[in-house]
């Protein structure tokens, strides 16, 4: 036996794991610290004397968090809305149930290490050992696909966030509730946006990551825009970790497709959008999956201005009790003022969708408790069958047919673009037009 | 003297039978978790070693087996409707056809080539599937909850599933000590220490090597069909893991490489290691430094493995130690 090459082996884990478990954590992953003015967020909250006489519970809220490997810093956001929603609900004195108790939120939480290796493991630690009383998702699918086998036999409640594949909602489950618009609706609105800005536009290009989430959102993209008369000249799928599109840009040449669409995770969406810039590709419109909305996609500089994407929520969106009002909806939870007002206090950094949906997914879990007036599995689902909600976040419902139970038919994608502002690269919402901030620009080149 | 008759081999399968039946006595779905996933890397260290620790050649794609089973166990399941059973089949099948063609096509690389080419057949396995529409390409295979009720539910398919790895585990801790205790595996161990002298010596080289690498694999493709019917899906980024396959090295090295008993304490050691840092309140954000520095650490100074320095340094252990 070559002893070299284990010992080589050794090392490259080592170094590895280290280097893993040291990926850059740029948010807090603690529960956040009292801030001086929280915004009151629950619908009745106990008044003192009531929280006195009243049984007080703890409600256990069980998840695992990619606290290491490759989602470690959109599980941690995820993460650190939760805990903010939970810190504001305890503080304003828990939710008051129909039997008078009272009931606080506590998190029990392990690292997944971005892999579902002990995904299942850990859920059923959390649901047997530490007695969850209520779940939520880890980040991604296909995380989130093992953690909902382990919910629905422990007959638990789990809230999905930042689980965007429509197959998850589609295996029957019967508790797993979805806060994120589907995958198959991911890019079908930036079609609309094309068709309502140019309808002249008839050729559109798709080229996207080969791996679930992305091929989720382009086959859906796909059949969306064939059903809508346009011709797909190119549909094309690269590797995880692809850095060079040259191969794919002179393809897109090639076909002189009006749009392009697609891509896939930040670093590979961000290569595809600065190498179409420096290769000057004539495009009237470029949409691309998960990079755009990150502020980090403002460090391309002038390759970022005219790219849209889409987000499952954005700062500037403006979602108001007038407009809940408006669309014959129930407004609940905080203003997007006051929730971006209390994350930045919290964590010193303007919320991302991850954020958002992390905090949605706790204050999805509160209405419908507050509604069922109970904590009951069977209470509280039957409670988030019949929500139908506009939040900070949007609007909220979920399905209720046997086919696609919990799947999220509510809630719509908001598609920003990048703008050059007085020097400043800035977002502005472009799509739909009643959030809009600004029109689109168009043609892009 | 009867191999077999060697308490080592004995006392090795009553503790993992007896670890295995602590969560049905305990009736601790919890405990259940915690100890499949030691049985699954016991039985894929126990598989890995055969072709690593008894021939020497260090597979660095031995997940692929792992993978390639999960894939066609669930294909069978969800596309073809074959009961659990004749899927698991299926995936070890497939595995052991997949590892004698490759063992044909090279293991007759050696050392650090045979190690590339093994990284080389990870990738190349995760790019087939990813673009292999019957697979579900990079989207991946979903089971339908329902499938569970065939099986009583949810709950009893997770037993289920258990039960089986237990079983798995047994028979990849005896295939091994079969396997070393026997002529053929004399044959690998000749090889492991000079190819060319046991080639002079009359192996067949190529054919042990083949067969090696063949029944190091057909485990890892019946327990990836468990663990992935278990997970209820699969996706091409998690059925061909690297890093995984990494891991299983270790696990072999730290428990000692070349020994039955050697693969079962060095899985069990490192997923205990990694599952207690992983739920303890004060380390469980640094488990992956504090891992990482114990294994470089007894990798340093123990490199023949636990069971390595225990038979060296207590030389009668070496009548029961296998």
């Amino acid at each position: 036996m070559n002893r070299n090459i284990i010992l080589m082996v050794t090392l490259l884990f080592v170094l590895s794991i280290s280097l893993t478990s040291c990926a850059p954590q740029t948010v807090e992953t603690q529960a956040p610290q009292p801030q001086a003015t929280q915004p009151v967020i629950t619908e009745a909250p106990a008044t003192t004397e009531e929280t006195v006489m009243g049984e007080e519970k703890t409600a256990i809220i069980g998840f695992t968090a990619s606290q290491t490997g490759k989602l470690n810093v959109e599980s941690i956001r995820q993460i650190n809305g939760l805990n903010l929603w939970m810190k504001q609900v305890n503080d304003s004195g828990g939710i008051k149930l129909a039997d008078g108790s009272i009931v606080k939120f506590e998190a029990k939480y392990y690292d997944d290490e971005s892999n579902k290796d002990r995904v299942q493991e850990l859920y059923t630690r959390l649901a047997t050992e530490d007695k969850a009383d209520f779940m939520i998702s880890p980040y991604s699918s296909g995380l989130a696909d093992a953690a909902a086998v382990i919910a629905e036999q422990y007959e638990k409640i789990m809230i999905t966030t930042g689980a965007a594949s429509d197959s998850t909602y589609m295996k029957g489950y019967t508790l797993v509730y979805q806060a994120y618009t589907p995958a198959s609706k991911y890019l079908t609105g930036a079609l609309d946006l094309l068709m309502s800005t140019d309808p002249n536009a008839k050729k559109i290009a798709i080229v996207h990551e080969n791996d679930k989430f992305s091929t989720d959102v382009s086959t859906a993209l796909d059949e969306y825009a064939k059903s809508k008369g346009y011709e797909v000249v190119l549909f094309e799928g690269y590797d995880s970790g692809a850095t060079d599109f040259a191969p794919f840009i002179n393809k897109i040449q090639d076909a002189a497709p009006d749009a392009i669409m697609g891509g896939g995770h930040f670093q590979d969406g961000s290569t595809f959008a600065k190498q179409l810039f420096e290769k000057k590709t004539p495009v009237k419109f470029v949409a691309l999956l998960v990079a755009p909305p990150e502020p980090s996609f403002a460090e391309l500089g002038d390759a970022a201005i005219g790219i849209i994407g889409p987000s499952q929520w954005e700062p500037q969106a403006k979602f108001t009790a007038e407009a809940a009002q408006a669309a014959g909806l129930e407004w609940y939870g905080p203003t997007g003022e006051e929730f971006i007002s209390a994350y930045m206090n919290a964590f010193n950094e303007e919320p991302s969708y991850h954020a958002a949906g992390g905090y949605i997914a706790g204050l999805l879990l509160q209405k419908a408790i507050e509604k069922a007036g109970a904590l009951d599995t069977q209470s509280v689902a039957a409670a988030l069958d019949s929500l139908d909600l506009l939040t900070f976040f949007g609007h909220l419902k979920f399905d209720t047919t046997p086919e696609a139970h919990g799947l999220q038919i509510g809630h719509s994608m908001i598609y920003i673009q990048w703008v050059s502002k007085d020097g400043n690269l800035v977002k502005e919402v472009v799509w739909p037009t009643e959030g809009a901030t600004m029109p689109v620009i168009y043609p892009l080149r | 003297m009867n191999a077999w008759r060697t308490p080592g081999i004995w006392v090795a399968l009553l503790v993992i039978l007896a670890i295995g039946l602590m969560p049905i006595v305990l009736k601790s779905d919890a405990t259940r978790e915690v100890v499949f996933t030691v049985l699954l890397s016991v039985a894929l260290a126990s598989s890995l070693n055969i072709i690593l620790g008894y021939t020497g050649y260090v597979s660095f794609g031995h997940i692929v087996f792992f993978g390639l089973g999960g894939y066609v166990g669930l294909y069978a399941l969800n596309v073809v409707g074959l009961p659990l059973w004749m899927a698991i089949s299926a995936g070890g099948l497939a595995a052991g056809l997949l590892a004698f063609l490759l063992g044909k096509a090279i293991l007759r690389l050696r050392g650090a080539y045979f190690a590339l080419a093994t990284i080389g057949i990870n990738e190349a396995m995760r790019a087939f599937v990813i673009n292999f529409p019957a697979f579900g390409g990079a989207i991946g295979i979903s089971l339908n909850f329902r499938i569970y009720r065939e099986y009583g539910g949810a709950t009893s398919a997770l037993w289920l599933t258990y039960y089986l790895m237990v079983a798995f585990t047994l028979l990849a801790v005896a295939l091994s000590y079969a396997i070393k205790t026997s002529k053929f595996g004399l044959g690998l161990i000749a090889i492991r220490e000079n190819e060319d002298a046991a080639e002079v010596m009359g192996v067949v080289t190529p054919n042990a090597k083949t067969w090696a690498y063949v029944l190091s694999a057909i485990i890892p493709g019946m327990v990836g069909v468990l663990f992935y019917f278990k997970n209820g899906n699969i996706e091409p980024g998690d059925a061909f893991r690297l890093h995984f396959s990494i891991e299983l090295l270790v696990m072999v090295m730290l428990g000692g490489f070349g020994t039955v008993v050697g693969p079962i304490l060095g899985a069990a050691g490192y997923q205990r290691l990694r599952g207690i840092l992983l739920t303890t309140p004060v380390l469980k954000d640094i488990q992956l430094v504090v891992a990482g520095v114990l294994l470089l650490l007894i990798i340093l100074f123990i490199p023949s493995g636990a069971v390595g320095w225990l038979r060296h340094r207590f030389p009668k252990l070496r009548q029961v130690l296998p």
